[in-house]
């Protein structure tokens, strides 16, 4: 009866181990299947619910992690604001020189300036729970016009594209996951390169391949490319805010072609983000 | 443990909200800059409870569930949880918990585990990118608050699941023999 019984759990823990290695050769390196899509749909409505009801209780416990947090921000947050009241009154004569040179270059029926997007807002209700994972599931899905691929912003900058979508549901992998890779830009300098993840350190991307000829310095802004061919297009409109570049050291340049970006967007603090739902890619 | 119709919705029950609460909730607050992993410790104290079978399949069905609801890869958190579970069923039906300090020690140590295993897993898969050192910072705290998570998580599932548990059957105490002329 024993052994009888050892050999039934042994038989059903062989099931399990080798159930898990079939669906991960099946499921991986693919978007959501049916199974997923199913399940999504079930929980999606719960899971607004649950997130609308908890998020008082987040909050109370954000606010004592981003208290600490503000402490040593505090002095480095006051000497950017003194450098950007500075660069403020500049941009003003800067912006206007940029619309006149729009106009000259009529990037708008070339189509770099993206047009036809159609931003859709979506709010977080889950997030991954590792930290080799980076990618959240918003309220928003096919049914508002989402498709995979389209590209996720809120207010400060890029978050991600859409990875899979359900009817009322989209997931997005953020710029800090690994499988992420963004053409990007250096501005002014245009310097081009492809902005990868340093996984779990989600406040800080690598800006990698870049021309070590042409030097980057810290605190210069860092955009989408958003390079197309005759037949492609990058997924990201181009002149999306990415970061700011905060370690660019001319060695590291010239010998590995990287330097380090600080993301504009909190990547751990997402709430309302809009997908550019419409866009046409190659 | 004694797997009832009443045990088996419990335990179901269990599962989801303890999935839906960790993508919620736990991952979404940070404390000192890395969020809890409540799953873990779920399938940890489960298995504890239950024995081998219960930590294993409920571990395989909360990284289901998990990855079904992220739209990630299938399987592969199913396997790390699964393990996790399976451990702490081994420890339960190997050794006898003399401490109440036991399950939240194990809870830190098979959390450890855990999040290694999550990162072999993605690791084996393959990893095309830098990997910070925070990535250790955030492995160890997850694993002191899965100490501070388990204590309280093992005493509710066990008063939970009273009705299942072998051991926790009660024992009826009896009364002292009155000693004459003591």
């Amino acid at each position: 009866m024993y052994r009888k019984q050892v050999r039934r759990r042994r038989a059903v823990l062989a099931l399990l181990i080798v159930g898990s290695f079939v669906l991960l050769t099946i499921t991986y390196g693919q978007g959501s299947n049916g199974v997923q899509r199913g399940v999504s749909a079930i929980f999606s409505p719960i899971q607004a619910v649950a997130d609308g009801a908890l998020k008082p209780a987040r909050d109370l416990v954000n606010w004592f992690d981003q208290t600490f947090d503000a402490r040593g921000r505090n002095s480095r947050l006051q000497d950017e604001l003194r450098t950007a009241r500075e660069e403020a009154v500049g941009a003003g004569a800067a912006l206007a020189e940029n619309a006149q040179l729009r106009k000259l270059l009529e990037l708008d029926r070339s189509g770099a300036i993206p047009s036809g997007y159609e931003p859709v807002t979506g709010r977080v209700i889950a997030r991954s729970p590792t930290v080799w994972f980076s990618d959240v599931t918003i309220d928003a899905g096919s049914g508002d016009g989402i498709r995979v691929d389209d590209p996720v912003v809120n207010g400060d900058g890029l978050v991600g594209t859409v990875s899979a979508v359900t009817g009322g549901s989209a997931q997005v992998t953020l710029i800090a996951d690994h499988s992420s890779a963004v053409s990007a830009k250096v501005v002014p300098v245009a310097v081009q390169g492809v902005i990868r993840p340093n996984v779990g350190d989600p406040s800080d991307l690598i800006l990698d391949f870049i021309d070590s000829t042409k030097h980057v310095h810290k605190g210069q802004a860092v955009v989408t490319a958003g390079w197309r061919s005759q037949e492609i297009e990058s997924r990201f409109p181009p002149n999306i805010p990415i970061g700011e570049v905060t370690r660019a050291s001319i060695v590291v340049q010239e010998a590995s072609q990287q330097v380090h970006v600080r993301p504009y967007a909190d990547l751990r603090d997402l709430d309302l983000v809009q997908v550019l739902a419409g866009g046409s890619r190659g | 443990m004694i797997l009832t119709p009443k045990i088996f919705a419990r335990l179901v029950a269990i599962v989801v909200l303890g999935v839906l609460f960790q993508l919620s909730f736990f991952s979404q607050v940070w404390v000192f800059g890395v969020s809890p992993d409540l799953l873990p410790v779920l399938v940890i104290s489960l298995g504890l409870l239950g024995g081998t079978m219960t930590g294993a399949v409920t571990g395989f069905s909360v990284g289901f569930l998990l990855a079904c609801l992220l739209v990630e890869p299938l399987g592969g958190a199913s396997l790390v949880l699964l393990a996790t579970g399976y451990l702490a069923g081994l420890f339960r039906e190997r050794f006898e918990i003399h401490s109440s300090l036991v399950p939240p020690l194990l809870c830190m140590g098979l959390t450890v585990f855990a999040e290694l295993g999550f990162g072999a897993v993605e690791l084996m898969l393959g990893i095309d990118t830098a990997i910070s050192g925070l990535v250790v910072r955030d492995i160890l705290l997850k694993g002191v608050y899965a100490f501070l998570l388990g204590w309280p998580l093992y005493l509710g599932l066990r008063r939970l699941l009273r009705p299942a548990l072998v051991e926790e059957q009660v024992v009826r105490r009896t009364r002292r023999p009155t000693v004459l002329g003591a």
